[in-house]
């Protein structure tokens, strides 16, 4: 029976499988990549050209040098909000989960009990009162206000104070004996015991602000504060018409840093994602 | 932990506290300054936010007119007689249902297969979950382009088998399944990565005695592996209904904000154009109210009606 379940031939079916998957994800990836090297009128044919037959940089050209639109700037402040929202998620939601997880104090399970009720609450609810307050704070159009309202992320205490609590008491203890106060016992023990936690986290809450699209379409309204994701949809509704290979670039360039920042994690991401459960939209 | 012992040694025990205070009290004041931060944010930016948005939603509140009259629940009442609104709703829950279905199907197919025993399981798994991590910008410009009635490459490959070209994008009937295909090949892999982790926990001493007593790999699929995810699948589609019933970038992106006419207007949409297009602030607070109702309803129906089921 065993020798069966792990011959080759016996395997046909899954790599079956598993091909035509991997078509599926990949064609419209390579369709992307082979039309952007295409010019508007070998684009714009019917039927449509899978291969360009010579191949051409001119829509990166002027994807890169068009006046209303600015990758690199879009790029830029991208990387900059999610890495800046990033770090403010884990340094306000990290003492929290210590908190939770390993101090006694009156209202811990109460306060922890309401905080898993809202995590039932969609954020659509604090959208209008939020765009309102960035707005009679003057931070509609910068940083601010896509670092700090989110900032609060229930969901990264709750993973956060689950890992805190599988890290053995005794070794919190030691460093007690040893007089450490309850600052030294979370900087000295806790942290450097779950860089993973906290590292899959810190790449989640980087993807999931990266790619979000409506919060940074209500509160930017200036090309030079513009995300990459709000200024893809810019591109879309001025370019659609006649330039789909530029389109096309743009969409290249926006997800190379990605696709390049996953070559080197994946492993951790994969993992992240089971550890987390998070990563779904 | 020598650094420690040798940094604490020569640092007075407790130096910042009066002795007199006991070792309860301390660690309380420790925890609240611990959690200060993240209750400051939270209480400003959610709980103020939830209670004003409830609050703003009795009001006629215009973003561009100095007064806001207090209207009770005429915000309410006219949503709920608004035909658009309701049809943005059916359309948002097809598009969740058709798009959770999808993704389920597909994820647990591609997990099945990645957790056999074959060559190249993770290369097969990185490469599966590439499309997710595409933003909702890049999948919704490919996607529109390959959904393309005349150019499209989608419509190509149908004519291979004789399909005459579909207007996916232009044909109300079809928007939503279009929508819904290119969320499938962008979201299917979280679930595979869920549910990869689920098959996983399943002891294999199970399939063991499934094939001592002759079963097939189907029975063994059915009988064995489908009851024992069960909780996976709960985690799956209620994680899956509760963020693509948000859905807005697909929309926003693909069909150009909701076409054609209002086809593929989603809830989230409909709050769009309500707030930030129409600039009615308060009506928007009543719609979000109503989105976050409706959330609260289909996740509590997802856990009755799974969880009811008997246990093996």
């Amino acid at each position: 029976m065993n020798f069966k379940q792990y011959s080759p031939y016996r395997n046909w079916g899954t790599y079956a499988v598993l091909a035509v998957l991997s078509a599926i994800v990949l064609f419209p990836l390579i369709i992307t990549v082979s039309q952007s090297f295409m010019t508007n009128q070998e684009v714009n044919r019917w039927p449509p050209k899978i291969l360009p037959t010579a191949p051409t940089v001119e829509s990166y050209n002027t994807v890169l040098t068009q006046q209303d639109v600015r990758l690199d700037l879009w790029l830029r402040n991208s990387l900059l909000a999610a890495g800046g929202y990033t770090l403010a998620v884990l340094v306000i939601c990290t003492p929290a989960a210590y908190a939770f997880a390993r101090l006694r104090f009156p209202g811990n399970r109460l306060l922890f009990a309401i905080l898993l009720v809202t995590i039932m609450i969609p954020g659509q609810v604090t959208l209008i009162p939020n765009f309102l307050l960035m707005r009679d704070l003057k931070w509609l159009d910068t940083f601010n206000a896509l670092i700090f309202p989110g900032a609060a992320n229930v969901f990264g205490v709750f993973l956060l104070r689950q890992f805190f609590m599988q890290i053995p008491q005794e070794l919190e203890e030691a460093a007690v004996l040893d007089g450490a106060g309850y600052f030294g016992r979370f900087r000295h023990v806790i942290l450097p015991l779950s860089t993973n936690a906290i590292t899959a986290l810190a790449i989640f809450v980087f993807l999931g602000h990266y790619n979000d699209l409506f919060w940074p379409i209500i509160v930017t309204s200036s090309l030079e504060t513009r995300t990459l994701p709000v200024g893809l949809s810019i591109i879309q509704s001025s370019y659609a018409g006649q330039y789909r290979p530029m389109i096309l670039a743009g969409v290249v360039l926006s997800t190379l840093p990605i696709l390049i920042v996953y070559a080197i994690f994946q492993r951790r991401i994969i993992q992240g994602v089971t550890l987390t459960g998070m990563g779904g939209r | 932990m020598a650094r420690i012992i040798g940094q604490r040694l020569t640092e007075p025990r407790h130096s910042i506290f009066p002795f007199s205070m006991n070792l309860k009290t301390r660690e309380a004041i420790a925890a609240y300054l611990f959690l200060s931060p993240f209750l400051i944010f939270f209480a400003i930016f959610f709980v103020r936010a939830t209670i004003s948005s409830v609050g703003m939603s009795f009001y006629d509140w215009r973003l561009l007119r100095p007064t806001t009259p207090y209207v009770g629940l005429d915000n309410y009442i006219d949503l709920f007689s608004d035909p658009i609104w309701w049809s943005s709703v059916i359309h948002t829950i097809y598009f969740a249902v058709v798009t959770v279905l999808g993704t389920t199907i597909v994820g647990l197919l591609a997990a099945v297969a990645v957790t056999r025993p074959i060559h190249g399981q993770g290369f097969f798994r990185v490469l599966l979950y590439i499309p997710q991590l595409m933003s909702v910008g890049a999948m919704g410009l490919v996607w529109n382009w390959l959904l393309s009635t005349q150019f499209g490459v989608i419509n190509y490959l149908l004519s291979f088998i004789g399909i005459r070209p579909i207007n996916w994008l232009g044909d109300p009937n079809l928007v939503i399944p279009a929508l819904s295909l290119a969320t499938i090949w962008w979201t299917f892999g979280f679930p595979m990565l869920i549910f990869i982790a689920g098959l996983q926990g399943i002891p294999e001493h199970l399939y063991e005695a499934a094939r001592i007593d002759g079963a097939n790999g189907r029975q063994i699929f059915f009988r064995i592996t489908l009851p024992l995810l069960r909780p996976t699948i709960l985690f799956v589609t209620v994680t899956g209904i509760i963020s693509h019933f948000q859905v807005f970038g697909q929309p926003y992106i693909i069909t150009g904000g909701g076409g054609p006419g209002r086809s593929s207007w989603t809830v989230v949409i409909y709050l769009y154009q309500q707030a930030w297009v129409a600039y009615r602030m308060g009506f928007g607070a009543a719609v979000a109210v109503a989105i976050a109702a409706i959330m609260a309803v289909i996740t509590a129906f997802q856990f009755l009606v799974i969880s009811r089921r008997v246990e093996y």
